[in-house]
């Protein structure tokens, strides 16, 4: 172990003395003033693709958990991936909770930064290119942003656990999907190998597949049967927060209602926290207790699904329900949103939505930022018309 | 009147594994001015379907109508005559354009081919278009990759429709789109429609859209229909179990009224070497023996049709 460190990191220093000398001179300059303070700021946070071999953040805690009974609170949580010469602001200051055994929808359309931020919870960004700026993720009163990666390690899969939108590309097409269950079984806990393939077995037969099917590859099972997999793999360990990033969207109407059937059934009988991240409002209003609407990576509105769904008040909230082609209206024209989604490199002042809004103002684009109006209880909307009388 | 007649319409394939019948005996008639909404799980020959009938596909078997003349086996200049009557607007709006074409080359292509305009005529048609499906003129010489999806795909209905067309064949258009840019395409296809009396067949998965936009409607099962009728009909009195199963799966956002589901055993398996009989039985909650006998489509009235045994029993 003590081998593997030394020799993983040399080839970091020679990256960062490389880098220094490279591009991104203002980055070398921050990395020297903290170097006179003895430390590297890279690696406060305990970041990145090295395995335990970053030392722990001593972040001097900026931020509190607010709610001792919130079982995962973000607090205004900052990613950029930075390309080129470009930044991408792809997740800005967004903050939600979840208490135990909630599930919560995280809406939006592509681009939005709803799988950033997933991934910035399980830290399994890719480090360069994104960068978490700021912010944290308490999970269990811990905040995980601060946790050196050897305890991530042990917390990823057994914790949390992550479902991934594609199932074809989720799993290794070289390990047979029992293999791969174990995998996962076998790190997390201190199993023989009889009883970590027993529990394999176990987790199969709970997602419907028979056991004899352990043995078989990827290919060998259609769409909806991998994504059975991928939910076994994530629920193998039992984990407290299961983050579920568009779990269904590969999938047809008929597959997507018996996963989702079953994603519910497992989350109820094992009470696991859920984050549920979709693009699909139905699939929020059958599953979720609660929304967030995420747009150009902040929180637009949020609160319990009744909320939302029956008192939306976000312009951009109305704008995607009249997006929908409504099953029970014969309207025949739909009311879509004007534009485009804004450029994550060239984010208007403000509010990120004012281009697009019917009501925006010049107030909504000239304010920094837009604050959070409380309209009833736990139901949040940031626009500066919110909670004032009606358009 | 109907625009396009298909009877009996298959089409197979030769695979490894056997003959994939992909489309198997399909008959539904377009009325002109109409919408015909296909759906079905992937994989149940929608697209097939749609292909085989504007000839992108020969035919196995059967006859396609195209305002009463057969064009099932029409070739050479007869088939290029039928190609400016009929287009298709495609799945996905980036792999169906040419990236090395600007918007303005790409919907000028049909217009030089069809040899029956002059230079000065296509510029200002091409200017038209753009206009007509709302690209903006400094868009003209963007190549596709520098556009978003919506954009790619108003290019591709603008060439769908530049040789005006009588029926056009969208092949799940709005199914690669954000839903706010899914809800002006769907739009843009509306208004197209009412102002050149245009005849579209509409493939998709997404039922919710298909309600909007379809007058009728057909439901495919492994390259068979199972019920077919006004989307009103089907929508209000669904009467295939398949089509019950489907509409019952679609997440509904009503949250005070969820919806009663009813779920279905299995997947959706394969058209290879089928055996006779009704292809949803395995997975049918009321199959019998009478099942495995060969189906046909039965009239309920009212334009509604039905391939199911127990269509008046359950």
């Amino acid at each position: 172990m003590k081998d593997e460190k030394k020799t993983s990191r040399s080839p970091e220093l020679e990256g960062e003395e490389k880098r220094e000398h490279g591009k991104n001179r203002d980055h070398g300059h921050d990395r020297e003033k903290n170097r006179e303070h003895g430390r590297d700021k890279s690696r406060e946070h305990g970041w990145g693709r090295g395995f335990g071999r970053r030392h722990p953040g001593e972040v001097t805690g900026k931020y509190q958990l607010k709610d001792p009974k919130n079982f995962l609170e973000v607090q205004n949580l900052v990613v950029e991936y930075s390309s080129d010469k470009k930044i991408v602001q792809a997740v800005n200051g967004i903050s939600f909770s979840l208490k135990k055994g909630e599930t919560l929808g995280l809406v939006g359309e592509t681009g939005a930064g709803k799988t950033t931020i997933a991934k910035a919870i399980m830290r399994i960004l890719p480090d360069p290119p994104a960068k978490v700026k700021d912010g944290a993720v308490f999970v269990g009163g811990r905040d995980l942003m601060q946790m050196p990666e050897h305890k991530m390690l042990k917390i990823r899969g057994a914790e949390i656990a992550m479902i991934f939108q594609d199932p074809m590309t989720a799993l290794n097409p070289l390990m047979s999907v029992g293999d791969q269950i174990m995998e996962v079984v076998q790190i997390h806990n201190h199993y023989t190998r009889e009883e970590a393939l027993e529990h394999t077995c176990k987790m199969l037969e709970m997602v419907g597949i028979p056991r004899s099917r352990s043995v078989e590859y990827p290919h060998q099972f259609s769409g909806g049967m991998k994504q059975r997999v991928v939910i076994a793999m994530a629920l193998a360990c039992n984990p407290e927060l299961l983050l579920a990033d568009e779990p269904t969207t590969a999938l047809d109407v008929t597959i997507q209602a018996q996963v989702l059937d079953m994603i519910r059934d497992l989350r109820d009988r094992l009470n696991t926290s859920m984050v549920l991240i979709t693009h699909d409002l139905g699939v929020v209003a059958e599953t979720c207790d609660k929304v967030v609407i995420v747009y150009a990576g902040q929180a637009m509105e949020s609160g319990a699904r009744n909320d939302i769904f029956l008192n939306p008040q976000h312009p951009y909230t109305k704008g995607l329900f009249g997006s929908l082609p409504k099953m029970d209206d014969d309207s025949k024209r739909l009311s879509p949103i004007k534009g485009l989604p804004p450029d994550p490199t060239d984010l208007p002042r403000g509010c990120p939505f004012a281009p697009r809004c019917p009501k925006a103002c010049e107030a909504c684009s000239q304010d920094a930022s837009i604050p959070e109006v409380e309209v009833e209880p736990g139901h949040f909307v940031k626009c500066l018309f919110a909670g004032k009388e009606d358009a | 009147m109907a625009l396009i007649e298909v009877e009996h319409l298959k089409k197979y394939f030769n695979v490894a594994a056997g003959i994939n019948h992909a489309v198997d005996d399909v008959t539904f008639n377009i009325e002109k001015g109409h919408t015909m909404g296909v759906v079905g799980e992937s994989g149940c020959g929608k697209s097939t379907l749609g292909r085989t009938i504007i000839h992108l596909n020969q035919a196995t078997a059967g006859t396609v109508r195209l305002n009463g003349e057969d064009i099932t086996n029409a070739s050479g200049r007869k088939l290029r005559e039928i190609r400016e009557k009929m287009s298709i607007v495609f799945q996905d709006p980036y792999s169906s354009l040419n990236p090395r074409f600007t918007v303005a080359e790409t919907i000028m292509e049909p217009l030089k081919e069809s040899h029956r305009y002059s230079k000065a005529e296509i510029e200002e048609k091409t200017q038209a278009l753009m206009d007509l499906v709302g690209i903006e003129k400094r868009l003209q010489n963007a190549y596709p990759h520098e556009m978003d999806g919506g954009r790619r795909q108003r290019v591709g209905i603008a060439r769908a429709i530049a040789l005006d067309p009588q029926f056009i064949m969208c092949d799940e258009p709005v199914s690669a789109l954000d839903v706010s840019i899914q809800a002006q395409v769907l739009n843009l296809l509306m208004d197209l429609q009412e102002e050149k009396g245009l005849t579209y067949m509409f493939v998709t998965h997404d039922l919710s859209v298909v309600r909007h936009i379809a007058d009728d409607i057909s439901v495919m099962y492994l390259g068979q229909l199972v019920e077919t009728g006004p989307t009103k009909e089907i929508f209000s009195h669904p009467t295939h179990p398949y089509t019950k199963a489907l509409l019952s799966a679609i997440p509904s956002i009503d949250v005070l009224h969820p919806m009663q589901r009813i779920q279905l055993k299995g997947e959706i398996t394969s058209a290879i070497d089928p055996k006779p009989g009704c292809r949803f039985a395995p997975r049918c909650p009321y199959a019998t023996e009478a099942c495995s006998q060969p189906q046909t489509l039965r009239d309920l009235g009212s334009n509604h049709h039905i391939s199911c045994c127990r269509a008046g029993e359950i």
